[in-house]
């Protein structure tokens, strides 16, 4: 069975080998004196950059990432059951389908609080015929 | 061939662990981490268990360690990250690590370990499945209701209102 | 038992796990929003109804995996009830936001769905389980005040330490794994006889105990109860310090007695030979007991000091833990059910003082007798009764706690321990005390009224102090036909 597993081990050791080799040439293959000062700074197609490049992102993210977590959790546990479930009849087919649902109802719940929205506006109109328009959720 | 390939990885969990906890940068903690997870999914494949290793690259390498990443990139700041405990600490802790590193050691070499019957060395997916759906249903449908406990409470708690 | 048989005997579990479903569901529609209360309550009933249905049965559920015999029934007794009435006082508390009213009493289903699998766990990862889908929901509780700086970061402190905790206990339910290559506790059981190495029963031994002395909040595991206890909504704490370290116990209990002694099984007399785990839980009731006592008395915050009340009971009863018996077995169950009524009705009495006072300091209780005669000459009842001062059954509690130790004759200085500390306990119970009754304030004095519902549960809860000092026997009667573990 190691076998199987030798592609994956050539891959990594190429990976590692088509960033390493460049680099290592660069470094022998560069000039000594005359590096740092000016050459050092960021591209930013001409301009100078001001501030710093760590920029505290919003966290809309995060929550994205962990609400992918936890249904990547459910897709690995669907996995071995994917495998087997055909041989071992109905059964296990309502058993999956009671996990599924468990997490359909969490993903409802996710969904509808509007945890999912990308964007939450809350637009107001001034005066016209979109006075008394509004769009759920608050500022972001 | 697959002895000195196991030290190599061996070797690679252990430093790359050691770099986490001992690297002034934070995020050079976090990206360390990354070799250190998939260098476990390594020694998983060593023990045959191809199906977990697999399970481990999914979603400690593509799920957690994102969420330390974002996690990490989310603090304020970032950009002189220092996390080095005081030197009184770190011997004391060394002292613990070290105690617990020979207990850990006499029992791993004088415990009567179980040894089992042969296993066939194929895909082990099948067979997981098989387990999960027989004898271990009811941790499998417990767990739905863990993860579902899980959702709600991030979006709870990160939510704005 | 087969997966699909086994379901007519899990009918209490899986009515809850509808409502969980339910709850949520009906959280989505805004029309539906308000039932869910009524039905959180509504389905607590209908477990206990089904419960008392199926007493007296033993079985071995979803092939090895939990088991449902009148051990766990009687735990599963005190999960219910403590449930129903957080739900029922946290509709009433001012702090928590109505909001969120519906998540909140779905986490709490939750909690109580894992705390029935703890007292029932027969299988390593059932055990693992199971204390995982206690935490995680509990660890969310915790934070449920967002805006509060305290309880974001009790929420935080909970997480880490017990995410720790959890881990560590892992890696000893995977040692014992690798010694027997089985899951199940009984198979355990019959291997771990046959180990001549000491330590390598020993080490797993003492990371399981981490993980569970972290649910009890045992000392060396307690440096996340007072900051949690003080941070998370009154409520919780009120529900963390009863319900889960009941769970704890059970568990605790189930384990230990049946993996770690000779006989293997609940009756047992004996740890296993050379392995002398008594004395180590003895140690540490010792230390629990008097850290828990010696920090309450430097407390000023309410809530603060009954969680450090707390860990000394948890302490007291570890100290019946430490003699292996059926009597010590009993001996606890009887406490952590009259400790369950004297906890739950001093923290309800603390919901009043802070949402009609916002009274957090001992200072702020300052002539509360005479706003409220009758409640405080019950929480002055709830006091004596922690103390354990006759005629309380807080005095039966621990009565019988101490006719164990002497019964067996075993850790004389633990009783010795014990006896001092009740003394020390008297004195920060007796400081409420002291600020309700005979501390005068100036000014006029309005009477204050408690909402009906806390009124009433706590004049409930605590008259259940006077009731089992009278009415103990049929207790530990039931008690006694309850120590009927399933095994094999």
């Amino acid at each position: 069975m190691y076998q199987d597993f030798l592609p994956i081990i050539i891959f990594i050791v190429l990976a590692a080998v088509l960033i390493g080799v460049p680099l290592g040439l660069q470094h022998l293959l560069s000039p000594r004196k005359n590096k740092g000062g000016d050459k050092l700074i960021s591209y930013e197609c001409g301009e100078l950059p001001e501030g710093s490049a760590w920029v505290k992102f919003n966290i809309r993210f995060y929550v994205i990432a962990l609400v992918f977590l936890i249904f990547d959790v459910e897709i690995v546990f669907l996995f071995p059951w994917a495998v087997v479930f055909q041989d071992l009849g109905l059964l296990a087919f309502i058993e999956a389908f009671i996990f599924v649902l468990i997490l359909l109802v969490g993903y409802v719940y996710v969904w509808a609080k509007g945890d999912l929205d990308w964007v939450k506006m809350n637009v107001r109109y001034g005066k016209g015929r979109y006075a008394n328009l509004q769009s759920k959720g608050e500022t972001s | 061939m697959a002895e000195n390939l196991f030290i190599i990885i061996a070797a690679l969990v252990i430093a790359s662990a050691f770099w986490v906890v001992f690297s002034p940068n934070l995020i050079h903690s976090a990206v360390s981490l990354i070799f250190t997870l998939f260098s476990t999914a390594g020694l998983y494949i060593f023990l045959y268990a191809d199906f977990i290793a697999a399970t481990q690259v999914v979603i400690y390498v593509g799920g957690i360690l994102v969420l330390i990443i974002f996690g990490v990139m989310l603090t304020n700041s970032i950009d002189t990250p220092s996390i080095a405990a005081s030197s009184k600490n770190q011997f004391i802790g060394g002292m613990g690590a070290l105690t617990i590193f020979v207990i850990q050691v006499a029992v791993i070499f004088n415990t009567p370990w179980h040894i089992g019957t042969e296993q066939s060395r194929d895909s082990t997916v099948a067979s997981i499945g098989n387990l999960l759906l027989n004898e271990y249903l009811l941790p499998f449908e417990i767990i739905s209701i863990l993860l579902l406990a899980a959702l709600m409470g991030a979006a709870l708690l990160s939510r704005r209102t | 038992m087969s997966n699909l048989s086994s379901l007519s005997f899990y009918i209490p579990e899986l009515i809850i796990i509808i409502a969980i479903l339910l709850v949520i569901v009906l959280d989505v529609i805004p029309v539906c929003k308000k039932y869910t209360f009524p039905l959180s309550l509504g389905a607590i009933l209908l477990a206990s109804v089904f419960l008392w249905q199926s007493y007296g049965e033993s079985h071995g559920l979803f092939m090895g995996m939990i088991s449902i015999d009148p051990f766990s029934h009687f735990f599963k007794m005190i999960f219910l009830l403590s449930t129903f009435s957080i739900i029922l006082i946290s509709r009433y508390e001012k702090q928590l936001d109505s909001n969120y009213s519906a998540e909140y009493n779905a986490l709490l289903l939750i909690v109580l769905l894992g705390m029935f699998l703890m007292s029932s766990s027969i299988n390593l990862i059932m055990i693992y389980l199971s204390i995982e889908l206690v935490s995680i929901p509990s660890y969310i509780l915790a934070g449920m005040l967002k805006n509060d700086k305290e309880s974001n970061e009790a929420s935080l402190k909970y997480v880490i330490f017990g995410s720790f905790a959890s881990g560590l206990m892992l890696f000893g339910l995977s040692i014992l794994y690798g010694i027997t290559g089985s899951t199940d506790i009984g198979v355990v059981t019959a291997a771990l006889q046959a180990i001549e190495y000491p330590l390598s029963i020993y080490f797993p031994l003492i990371l399981i105990l981490v993980g569970f002395g972290y649910k009890i909040s045992m000392v060396p595991f307690h440096f996340w109860t007072p900051d949690v206890y003080e941070g998370a909504p009154t409520p919780i704490t009120a529900f963390l310090s009863v319900a889960p370290k009941a769970a704890g116990f059970a568990i605790l209990i189930r384990v230990f007695y049946t993996m770690f002694t000779l006989e293997g099984s609940v009756s047992a007399t004996l740890p296993l030979t050379n392995i002398n785990w008594p004395t180590l839980i003895a140690v540490a009731s010792a230390v629990t007991m008097t850290l828990g006592n010696l920090l309450a008395v430097q407390q000023e915050d309410v809530k603060r000091l009954l969680a450090y009340s707390t860990i000394s009971h948890v302490g007291f009863m570890l100290m019946a833990f430490a003699i292996i018996s059926p009597d010590a077995v009993r001996a606890i169950m009887l406490y952590l059910f009259i400790y369950l009524f004297m906890n739950l009705s001093a923290f309800y009495m603390a919901i009043f003082a802070s949402n009609k006072l916002n009274a957090h300091h001992i200072n702020d209780w300052d002539g509360l007798s005479r706003k409220n005669p009758v409640l405080c000459a019950f929480m002055a009842l709830t006091l004596i009764s922690l103390t354990g001062l006759p005629p309380t059954a807080g005095f039966v509690g621990k009565f019988y706690i101490f006719a164990e130790l002497f019964k067996h004759q075993q850790f004389y200085w633990l009783a010795v321990v014990a006896i001092l500390n009740s003394v020390v306990s008297l004195y920060y119970y007796f400081k409420i005390i002291k600020s309700m009754y005979l501390v005068d304030v100036e000014g006029e004095v309005n009477k204050i009224e408690a909402h009906p519902v806390v009124n009433w549960s706590i004049i409930l809860f605590s008259a259940q102090n006077i009731l089992f000092f009278i009415y103990w026997e049929p207790l530990i009667g039931f008690i006694e036909k309850s120590i009927n573990l399933w095994s094999g």
